[in-house]
């Protein structure tokens, strides 16, 4: 999950309404008359920071083409979408017929999109509470090992996951802990009964977020890591010379330390809320079946990618922007509350 | 480690600011309601037997090979036992005029073969044709989502190849036939297609198929066998058990448990749902129509016999004799898993037998695969699934002009040879030497040979099926033609047979979560009683509406 992702995902509600936009932002000016900034012309801005410019263009681009300017198919929200309409793409969008609100009306009509947007929002709560702690416990207990090499190779090992596909890891944990796998064998060895951990719908929470644990709390470390190591060491010294033990130096300077990047990850990841992946519900979506494997993104996938029906999908994933933008804001506010930068802040 | 992002965050304030506005808008959408419509249905049927001016002539091909020795009853093709003498070239001259380098896709199941650089069975055939044809070759387990991607962004090859189980699953395939794909109607009609013998001489039924919106716009692939599936077993290890293969359900249900050790990490089934529905004889006509005993359109769920067989199958799966692999992932390869004998049954296309029979047979000793007679759980005559679509479809490209598209038809026309012509030779065993080495029962495939040979120019064209002698399983063509001439007297008939439908769109959107509900209730997440509740909301959910659909197509069957 990256800033560009909630950024462009929160884009996808830009499109509709434009006029609303400018009203409010003569509002904006008025409040604020002054603008400091424009004092240095922009020539001699453009001399002065060409090179930032240009080192920043291709990341600019790569924006432009591939979050800003597909925001424009979300018009198919609103259509009854005939992907072969007309003569070519566009025109296809352009030709289409306007039918207003009426995937939105369908999708809010639909109990199976509740029932999606019901194992997302649970998943995510979940998630939340038994996966985002555990990169910033890990990062902590690998900055306090000393040996440089032994970190270095502890990282690693605890990052690679993060480039397994998710058939990989599901094929790993079938093999370990399926039916036919390592566990099954050596209880059965045992003279043991196994039970079933990958088709047990109850158990499926915990069975999804111990693989994306697996996968990708190493990975979510090293942003903890760095985080850790920009914390000045004198203040360690300091408080040790003073007295404190190693819980209160952790509560009162690591923890402190990380603040910052926790509150923005966090945002980060509520922005986010309402996507918990594709593959890893789709390639267990039999074994479990619908009712606890069904999330949005598979849900939009069969519901529109594979009935053609995007204009409904389009429909459930404005929603979803819509709903991740929210969150995000209201996230950013918070952190605002509590002292901190955010995502964003006002000048 | 702050900086970077704080540094950014001042930058987007404005765009976010935006964006708060557009999402406010986003969510009055509610109150907004009163002035949407919904979603149009584009429900159609096409009665093509009564279709004239569309259909090519069929055109009788003669080759210098003596007649096939093993006997189909039709519509089962007959087949050859040995290899035969007198093989020649039909196509004189090369079919390309040096056009470009013709782009085509196709799928593969398994290995993906090398490309056309590296490809010396491409490069071969391509030096034939006269212009190269590139393929981009795709997973065949994912063809679908692809062909849905490159349809829905306009942006086809050439030539592509569409299987038809997969054709049958993409929405609005009319709409997408006429703003794609070129209409072959003027090229082929009526006596149009002698200037393209091979395809002269194909089944008129693979023709009736190739129609959408009453033209015709693919080349077909004609089947070479009338069943969708068959149940495959290792006879090799059921043998060394000393156990024979079931021939009633409760026999299989006992085969099942026998052959079921998970000690020894041995399991009897992969998913044999479908061929249990046969067993229980449910309709199966157009992906699961039939007509019931009042005459009117049924729904295989609807049926009694359904509900006997998910009852069935969802004791299969409560004693647990499917593969803990096939329950536990949508990725799981069951062919591996029949292959290496962890489990004994496992259903799937006839196309299934030969290839893995050959390869496998080089790698476990004795390795023998056969087909279970299909049977009938209930009495009386068995049910056997029919299935006359044609394998795949290839389409050509609109708008390439006359003379390009007249190039890419006689590329098709060469790629189509049938068995005893030289060309047919090149296409399925490649180059002598390299590809294959000649014995006196024929050509048997080298390592080379079924590395860089992946059926690439099958699927860009058809043939008139006749089985050619297989060198490598020698007694396979006589097994296979004895295993359909005595299931084709049991091949359902198909009440609309000719009849191309367009499914309603509520009803296309609502197949997964049917089928959803199935699984939930034969995996026991869901009690047999609750099938009646799935009925009902089947029925609400489009059900009807195809019903209504089906049920005018038979009334106007034959105006």
């Amino acid at each position: 999950m990256s800033t560009r992702e909630a950024i462009a995902a929160a884009g996808s509600a830009d499109h509709p309404t434009p006029p609303a936009a400018s009203a409010a932002a003569p509002r904006r000016r008025a409040r604020r008359p002054t603008v400091v900034r424009n004092r240095v012309p922009l020539r001699a801005r453009l001399r002065r920071d060409w090179a930032l410019l240009a080192m920043v263009a291709p990341a600019g681009l790569l924006l432009l083409v591939f979050h800003y300017l597909p925001v424009i198919g979300n018009v198919v929200a609103f259509q009854d979408y005939d992907p072969y309409a007309g003569n070519s793409a566009i025109s296809a969008l352009l030709s289409s017929p306007w039918i207003g609100f009426g995937n939105f009306q369908a999708l809010f009509a639909d109990p199976a999109f509740w029932d999606a947007f019901v194992n997302t929002v649970t998943i995510t709560a979940f998630q939340l509470v038994f996966f985002f702690p555990i990169p910033i416990a890990l990062a902590i207990l690998l900055h306090s090992v000393l040996s440089p090499k032994l970190r270095a190779f502890v990282q690693t090992v605890a990052y690679l996951p993060h480039f397994f596909s998710w058939v990989l890891v599901i094929t790993f944990f079938l093999q370990m802990l399926g039916g036919d796998g390592l566990l099954a064998h050596a209880i059965r060895a045992l003279g043991g009964t196994p039970w079933n951990i990958l088709t047990n719908p109850d158990t499926f929470l915990v069975l999804v977020t111990s693989q994306a644990v697996w996968k990708d709390a190493g990975w979510g470390m090293i942003v903890f890591l760095a985080a850790l190591a920009m914390i000045d060491i004198n203040l360690y010294e300091q408080s040790a010379v003073d007295g404190a033990g190693r819980w209160r130096r952790m509560w009162h300077i690591t923890l402190p330390g990380l603040r910052p990047v926790i509150v923005l990850l966090l945002i980060l990841r509520l922005g986010d809320a309402l996507s918990v992946g594709f593959e890893q519900y789709y390639l267990q979506r039999d074994a479990v079946g619908r009712g606890a494997a069904e999330v949005i993104d598979t849900f939009v996938y069969y519901q529109s990618i594979a009935t053609g029906n995007y204009g409904y999908g389009a429909a459930a994933g404005l929603f979803k922007a819509a709903i991740g933008l929210v969150l995000i804001l209201a996230a950013n506010k918070f952190a605002h509350l509590i002292g901190e930068r955010g995502v964003y802040s006002k000048l | 480690m702050t900086q970077p992002w704080a540094g950014a965050a001042t930058n987007r304030r404005h765009f976010l600011t935006l964006l708060g506005a557009g999402a406010a808008a986003v969510g009055a959408g509610g109150l907004l309601s009163g002035c949407s419509k919904a979603v149009s249905s584009r429900a159609a049927t096409t009665d093509t037997n009564t279709l004239t001016g569309v259909l090519p002539k069929l055109i009788d091909l003669k080759v210098a090979i003596p007649a096939p020795d093993i006997v189909g009853v039709a519509p089962i093709p007959s087949a050859y036992s040995t290899w035969p003498s007198g093989i020649t070239s039909v196509i004189p001259e090369a079919p390309g005029r040096g056009g470009a380098t013709i782009k085509a896709m196709t799928p593969v199941w398994g290995t993906a073969p090398p490309g056309l650089a590296n490809n010396a069975y491409l490069q071969a055939v391509n030096a034939k044709l006269g212009t190269p044809v590139d393929f981009s070759v795709q997973d065949g387990m994912t063809y679908a989502d692809k062909l849905n991607a490159i349809l829905g962004a306009r942006d086809v090859p050439d030539l592509l190849c569409a299987p038809s189980w997969e054709v049958v699953k993409i929405p609005r395939m009319t709409s997408a036939a006429q703003a794609l794909f070129e209409d072959l109607t003027p090229y082929l009609a009526g006596d149009a297609v002698s200037a393209y013998p091979m395809m002269a001489a194909f089944p008129t039924v693979a023709w009736q198929n190739s129609v959408w919106g009453e033209r015709l716009y693919a080349v077909p692939n004609p089947t070479d066998g009338p069943f969708p599936l068959a149940l495959f077993y290792r006879k090799d290890l059921l043998d060394k058990m000393g156990l024979v293969y079931p021939k009633t359900i409760d026999e299989l249900f006992e085969v099942g448990k026998q052959v079921t050790n998970p000690g020894k990490g041995t399991w009897a089934f992969d998913d044999i749902f479908q061929m249990v529905q046969m067993y229980f004889k449910v309709p199966g006509s157009k992906d699961g129509w039939g007509l019931g005993p009042d005459g009117a359109p049924i729904r295989n769920i609807e049926t009694p016999q359904f509900k006997a067989a998910a009852e069935f199958m969802a004791k299969v799966y409560k004693a647990g004799m499917v593969h803990p692999d096939v329950v536990g992932s949508k990725g799981a390869d069951s062919k591996q898993l029949l292959q290496s004998g962890k489990i004994i049954f496992k259903s799937d296309g006839i196309g299934m037998w030969q290839g893995m029979q050959a390869e496998q047979q080089k790698i476990t000793k004795g390795f023998k695969l056969a087909p279970v007679p299909i049977f009938s759980a209930t009495g009386g005559d068995p049910l056997v699934w029919g299935d006359q679509d044609p394998i795949s479809y290839t389409f050509i490209k609109k708008g390439l002009g006359k003379d390009r598209i007249t190039e890419l038809l006689r590329v098709i026309n060469w790629c189509s040879a049938p068995f005893g012509t030289s060309e047919a030779v090149l296409r399925d065993y490649g180059v002598e030497g390299k590809h294959y080495t000649m014995s006196a029962s024929g050509p048997v495939k080298t390592d080379l040979g079924f590395k860089e040979l992946q059926n690439q120019y099958f699927f860009i064209s058809g043939r008139r099926p006749v089985g050619g002698p297989q060198p490598a399983t020698p007694t396979y063509n006589a097994e296979l033609i004895t295993y359909s001439n005595a299931m084709a007297p049991f091949i359902e008939k198909d009440p609309w047979v000719g009849i191309k439908i367009e499914w309603p769109a509520k009803f296309s959107a609502n197949v997964v979560p049917l089928s959803d509900k199935i699984t939930d209730i034969v995996r026991g997440r869901r009690p047999l009683s609750d099938l009646d509740a799935v009925i009902k909301e089947f029925k609400a959910n489009g059900g009807d509406e195809a019903r209504a659909l089906l049920a005018n197509a038979l009334t106007n069957k034959g105006k």
